[in-house]
């Protein structure tokens, strides 16, 4: 992943992972599956993990422990309420951003 | 630094016996998840700057999980850290930045520009 890309993706993962939860409840290792299937190929579990972590304590997802065959139970993640109203105030906040950077590449205004 | 993390974990019964199940669960973790863990364990020491010792066992259970984890599904170690493994440490511990050291020195900041500001003249 070059650098630019990983600049970029700092500030955008965090919604990007809300949005795959807001489809269904995961947990960590299946969100790394589906962006890596996505593209994002040297994309870290560790960091997905870490954003995982940063919106539970944000009160963004709930979570419950599910029972694993081997080692300790997996936290399955769920995007409650107030990870919705965050969801949806990060894509109108894309969306101008994205409008923006639009319009500069068609030739500035 | 690294003194003044163990006098915060062993601030109360609870909380030191919450800290050696931790020890425990690190010395447990199989190679080369083991030394991955303690090498990261070594960077939070003096890069983690958290001080409330109830948040810090949460990031240490939180931490020996992912490695017990990973362990267990075979993941790579690569795969764990990404290509910038300083990235990732300070990524992790950022997530538990509830309260730390700096902290006071930022609410200082901010409140001696918020009184200069109010205090200015409108335009």
């Amino acid at each position: 992943m070059g650098r630019q890309m990983t600049e970029m993706l700092k500030g955008t993962l965090e919604g990007i992972v809300l949005a795959i939860l807001s489809a269904r409840p995961a947990y960590g290792y299946e969100i790394t599956t589906q962006l890596r299937e996505q593209g994002f190929a040297d994309i870290a579990e560790g960091t997905v993990y870490a954003i995982l972590v940063r919106i539970e304590r944000n009160g963004l997802v709930d979570v419950e422990k599910v029972p694993s065959e081997k080692g300790p139970p997996r936290k399955v993640y769920s995007l409650n309420g107030q990870g919705h109203e965050y969801l949806d105030e990060f894509f109108r906040t894309w969306s101008f951003l994205n409008e923006r950077l639009e319009q500069l590449h068609q030739g500035g205004r | 630094m690294v003194a003044k993390w163990i006098g915060l974990v062993t601030g109360s019964l609870e909380q030191k016996k919450q800290y050696k199940q931790y020890n425990v669960r690190m010395d447990a973790l199989p190679e080369p998840y083991g030394t991955a863990a303690k090498a990261l364990q070594r960077y939070f020491m003096y890069n983690g700057g958290v001080v409330d010792g109830q948040t810090l066992l949460k990031m240490m259970s939180d931490f020996v999980e992912l490695w017990e984890r990973a362990a267990v599904d075979g993941t790579p170690v690569r795969v764990i850290v990404g290509a910038d493994p300083v990235d990732f440490a300070d990524t992790f511990t950022a997530a538990y930045a509830g309260k730390q050291w700096i902290d006071k020195e930022r609410e200082r900041l901010t409140r001696a520009i918020n009184e200069l500001a109010d205090n200015e003249p409108q335009p």
